[in-house]
């Protein structure tokens, strides 16, 4: 394998990790220090700094936190009384060169400068995938994997990507801040290192829309954007136009064409003009409380982008580096005499090589909580029995989207089951819900109802499944309950011919 | 995936997802002394991220989840925290007006972004600024509106986009105005030109601003530039078509397909011009009917003037000549209701209007007529074919296949008794115009012969001394192409104890070994073939006759039907074959 592999193998001999006091003006992007949120103090990873109206401002991320809660903090709330961990040094090679000029690094970076030369210093670092992958060893020991399986694979496809190139030679000749930044921005390279090659035409040929790992870029680019009545804060990246991240404090975004303005004037004028009232496409779905609308992602190319864009900011795990064109958006809106406003959607593949029947499923945060979701992985799997086809959602899920869906399978599966039938059939109970025979054979060993009783495999209907389920009914009955009527679905699957598949849908 | 914990005291049978599982409550299970329920469960894969499946929150959720499906508590009400959506100080009302009626079925829209966006230029706060001063410097009615000028902006903007894609890339200069008054076209309207000189000088500032990049914020797609593919900013890449193998099928395919795609469209075309030139037509009739009635117009004028009176029957408007009233319908139930006591009536008019009497039809007519049809038919097509085979010397067998044999369709094996062997049996066929094939012209005197030298030939009732399976019975059918075939039933060999076994045994050696069998294809139901038999058979019938008539009779009788059959065999399947056991 390859000749560093040593320093590839986090659980080998993790390298000591240099701690030591902090000042502000040492404090650098790479630096873990401890942090106080909402109380107490948590270890956080700065990832960049930036003068804002004369303060020096730190962009963290919070170890065991998902990245949507990264944030811009204040210096004052950096525990300095404490020892910080520095970045573990680069390559023993290097070290010499960067870590001498290093000291005085962070004095001179200019935010301005450091923001705009971002884009820059990614393509500095996948030209050298040898540095990055290295850099990024400190980050992986702290975090050591937990499926040993796969760490053997990571090992294998590192070397793979080290070995094969040399430094270039240019590679010392780079700017300060780029390095300095270049360690941020290679810590986003995650755990899993897949060779980028690899990765592109995975999703390429399979049309998958999650998140190319080292893509991400881990800064959030927007502060906030104005969608409908709501004011809502970005989770995650996502690749609007560049001007909005230096100069828009605001993105405004129309809640019926979902185009993007960095400014209100514009916004308005905009609005004045607008004559969409709904997502442009057909209505397959109406009921009482809500409408689904199917978007094809060829015909309604702007509109789907714009969908797509603004879903990047609210879904870790999802790329735009292909088009939108191989995709169906089913659109969930509610009514009112405005138009309809869009709650969710789904995105599916025209034709999922794997089986999947959601690519990215998303519930916009402004109607989280609402049990919009449930409705939405509903309307997927009524969609599936419609097409006579078993469905599962497109891997990997977000941290709330294994719960939707989770709670989703309890309910669908406990119900089944408390029909009052005396057996049951793995592979019927998928078929009655459209839910693949994995899906339903893992929530039920997760709910501890698949035992074995006397000799037999059995199904068990545990005391606090059905005291949950009752529990939920008496709630539905206070509230009332939403539900999707599946006869109110006027759909056909739609069928791609050959032609449009060859050409690119 | 039924692998659990270790340490189980027996084996498990593996789980079969297609086997019935009992369900049952809690209760009813029997409960292991060493249960520990949290043992039970197994990892099952999340499917989150592996680097985020340990993250505080989601682990914090499932192992509350967990405890509440394992104890049954009350689940606590945790959530995974996120950043917060807040009501926005705009005005909802004024931005998005009450506009929205819904249908009464379900929408059904096709038009995009682009369509319903209309202008999209939107202008900005110093647009705004700009637009505001340049107004107030001029004349009330000389003002430009916000639309006009974004309409200017946007053509500036597309032009530039079109004559110089790549700005962005090469540093072009901004364009002057010349270049892009030259580009005037119907997107840009007359009020909007007037402001166009003085909106350009607007726009070049803003675009030396921006270093001739789109003044609207963009995407940023592919430019087919090395930096693209780490551009966290560069989105929405075009994927490759799928390459498809080329060969020539395809090619050939391809080809018809737009062939055929030629032939449609002109075909569409063509259909599009005969429309128009109907229309014309109809634009034309209707001038003229306008013209004619005008011309009427004109006529009742004068002639009222003139005091003409009379025969105003041109003044008609295009008089028809008056339809035939239908007869007056006699409605059957009235008359029949009509007279009570009288009983049924034949009614005078049948329910179809016609009177009982005429164009009564008779199925003797209806049935020659029918018989005469076919014949044409059959007679047409002969024609044709005689006509198609022009110049052509016709070298298959029976180009024309005969009319079926009715007769044999029905009859079926019927028995024939000889005194002596029969040379061809003959055909089966009742009546004599059944048999219409080749063996029309021979049989008569044939029979007559056959009669005339004593052979007793019975048809049809088999007679009552034999018993009917040991009967012999022939049929003759006529097969595709004119094969005649001859079935026979009840044959029965004569037992031959007088030929040795070796003797008896020589056909087998009597063919070539099959590896070299050629079967030169001879009709034997041609008429030559049948006549040349029937020749042989006369001259042996005459020498037994002659020789043993009294004596050796049966002895004859017995060689000669061991012949005939061999002959049958060969008749009907081309070639030798052992005789077999007669199959009645």
């Amino acid at each position: 394998m390859a000749p560093r592999e040593n320093s590839h193998e986090p659980s080998g001999t993790p390298v000591p990790l240099e701690t030591g006091f902090a000042t502000l003006a040492t404090l650098r992007p790479g630096v873990k220090a401890f942090v106080e949120k909402d109380g107490e103090t948590r270890k956080a990873e700065i990832l960049t700094k930036q003068m804002r109206r004369g303060k020096m401002k730190f962009y963290v991320h919070y170890e065991d936190f998902n990245k949507r809660l990264d944030e811009w903090i204040d210096s004052e709330r950096i525990d300095l009384t404490r020892e910080v961990e520095w970045p573990a040094p680069e390559k023993p090679e290097k070290k010499k060169a960067s870590s001498s000029s290093k000291k005085d690094a962070p004095s001179k970076a200019d935010p301005k400068n450091l923001k705009r030369s971002r884009s820059k210093l990614d393509r500095e670092i996948s030209a050298t995938p040898s540095e990055s992958t290295s850099v990024n060893i400190p980050g992986k020991a702290s975090r050591p994997s937990k499926a040993s399986g796969k760490e053997n694979k990571e090992v294998l496809v590192t070397s793979e990507v080290t070995d094969g190139t040399t430094p270039k030679p240019e590679d010392e000749e780079i700017d300060l801040v780029d390095v300095q930044d270049a360690a941020a921005a290679a810590k986003a390279a995650p755990e899993e290192v897949f060779s980028r090659e690899e990765e592109i035409e995975k999703l390429r040929t399979g049309g998958s829309m999650t998140q190319n790992q080292t893509e991400i870029s881990r800064v959030r680019n927007l502060d906030k954007i104005q969608m409908g009545k709501y004011e809502v804060e970005p989770w995650y990246f996502s690749p609007y136009p560049i001007d909005f991240a230096t100069d828009a404090e605001m993105v405004y975004i129309c809640e019926f064409c979902l185009s993007y303005f960095g400014e209100e004037t514009s916004f308005n004028r905009h609005r004045m003009k607008c004559t969409l009232l709904h997502p442009p496409g057909n209505e397959i779905y109406r009921d009482d409380f809500v409408s689904f609308f199917e978007i094809d992602g060829r015909r309604q190319r702007t509109w789907c982008r714009n969908l797509c864009l603004l879903s990047k900011l609210f879904l870790d795990h999802k790329t735009l580096y292909y088009d939108v064109d191989p995709f169906l958006f089913y659109c969930m809106c509610i009514r009112d005499e405005h138009g309809c406003h869009l709650v969710g959607y789904f995105s599916k593949e025209k034709e999922s090589a794997e089986g999947y029947n959601v690519a990215c499923i998303l519930t916009l945060p402004q109607y989280q909580r609402k049990g919009f979701g449930k409705l939405l992985i509903d309307f997927s799997y009524i969609l599936s029995k419609r097409e006579g086809k078993l469905g599962s959602p497109e891997k990997p899920l977000s941290d709330l989207g294994l719960l939707g869906y989770r709670a989703y399978w309890q309910e669908t599966i406990v119900d089944l089951l408390l029909d009052g039938k005396v057996e049951a059939n793995i592979e019927e109970i998928g078929f009655a819900s459209a839910m693949t025979t994995n899906d339903v054979l893992h929530t039920l060993q997760n709910l501890n109802m698949l035992r074995y009783n006397k000799n037999q495999h059995v199904i068990v209907l545990t005391d606090a499944v059905v005291e949950q389920r009752e529990r939920q009914k008496a709630k539905e009955k206070i509230k009332g309950k939403r539900s999707l009527d599946p006869e109110k679905l006027i759909w056909k699957p739609p069928v791609f011919s050959a032609a449009s598949r060859t050409w690119n849908w | 995936m039924t692998a659990r914990v270790t340490g189980q005291r027996f084996r498990q049978r593996k789980l079969s997802t297609k086997q019935n599982l009992v369900i049952l409550r809690e209760h009813e299970v029997e409960k292991l002394i060493d249960d520990d329920p949290a043992r039970h469960v197994p990892k099952v894969e999340t499917g989150v991220e592996k680097g985020e499946e340990g993250e505080h929150h989601l682990q914090a959720v499932i192992s509350a989840a967990q405890a509440a499906a394992q104890s049954g508590g009350k689940i606590a009400q945790l959530y995974i925290p996120t950043p917060e959506a807040v009501a926005s100080k705009l005005q909802y009302e004024d931005l998005y007006p009450k506009n929205f009626t819904q249908p009464a079925t379900y929408i059904r829209y096709s038009s995009t972004v682009e369509d319903t966006i209309g202008c999209p230029y939107c202008m900005n706060s110093e647009d705004l600024a700009w637009l505001k001063a340049y107004n107030q410097r001029r004349d009330k009615r000389e003002r430009c509106s916000e639309d006009e000028f974004e309409e200017v902006m946007n053509f500036f903007e597309e032009t530039s986009q079109t004559k110089q894609p790549f700005a962005q890339v090469d540093n072009a200069p901004v364009l002057s105005f010349e270049d892009l008054q030259a580009e005037f076209d119907e997107t840009i309207s007359e009020s909007s030109r007037r402001f166009a000189k003085d909106i350009y000088s607007h726009w070049k500032e803003q675009r030396l601003l921006k270093e001739n990049h789109p003044l609207l914020p963009q995407l940023k797609f592919e430019t087919n530039q090395e930096t693209d593919d780490s551009d966290p900013y560069v989105c929405f890449r075009r994927r490759e078509v799928r390459q498809v193998r080329k060969t020539r099928g395809r090619d050939a395919q391809v080809t018809e397909k737009i062939k055929k795609l030629r032939k449609e469209l002109e075909d569409g075309r063509l259909l599009m011009h005969l429309v128009k030139r109907r229309e014309v037509i109809i634009r034309d009739q209707l001038a003229h009917d306008k013209a004619i009635f005008e011309g009427r117009r004109a006529l009742t004028e004068s002639k009222r003037k003139l005091g003409i009176k009379g025969d105003d029957e041109e003044l008609l408007v295009n008089q028809k000549k008056p339809a035939p009233k239908p007869k007056p319908r006699v409605d059957v139930a009235a008359v029949q209701r009509g007279i009570p006591g009288m009983g049924q009536k034949p009614p005078a008019v049948r329910p179809d209007g016609r009177l009982v009497d005429s164009d009564l039809v008779y199925l003797e007519d209806q049935l020659n007529k029918k018989s005469e049809a076919i014949d044409r038919f059959i007679e047409e097509n002969l024609l044709k074919h005689k006509k198609w085979n022009v110049g052509w010397i016709d070298k298959t067998w029976r180009p024309i296949t005969p009319p079926l044999e009715q007769a044999a369709a029905k009859s079926d094996f019927r028995p024939v008794f000889t005194s002596s062997q029969l040379p061809t049996p003959p055909a089966s066929t009742s009546s004599a115009e059944g048999a219409g094939g080749p063996m029309e012209v021979d049989q008569p005197d044939k029979q007559l012969d056959l009669a005339s030298r004593g052979t007793r030939i019975r048809y049809a009732t088999p007679p009552e001394d034999v018993p009917f399976q040991e009967q012999t019975r022939y049929r003759r059918r006529i097969g595709r192409g004119g094969r005649i075939m001859v079935d026979r039933r009840g044959v029965k060999r004569p037992k031959l104890d007088a030929i040795d076994e070796r003797v008896a045994d020589r056909y087998r050696f009597d063919c070539d070994s099959s590896e070299d069998e050629q079967v030169y294809p001879v009709d034997y139901t041609d008429n030559l073939h049948i006549r040349y038999r029937i020749m042989i058979e006369r001259q042996g019938d005459k020498t037994h006759a002659q020789q043993q008539q009294a004596a050796a009779a049966a002895a004859a009788a017995a060689m000669q039907n061991r012949r005939a059959i061999e002959n049958h065999n060969r008749s009907s399947s081309g070639h030798l074959l052992p005789p077999t056991a007669p199959t009645g």
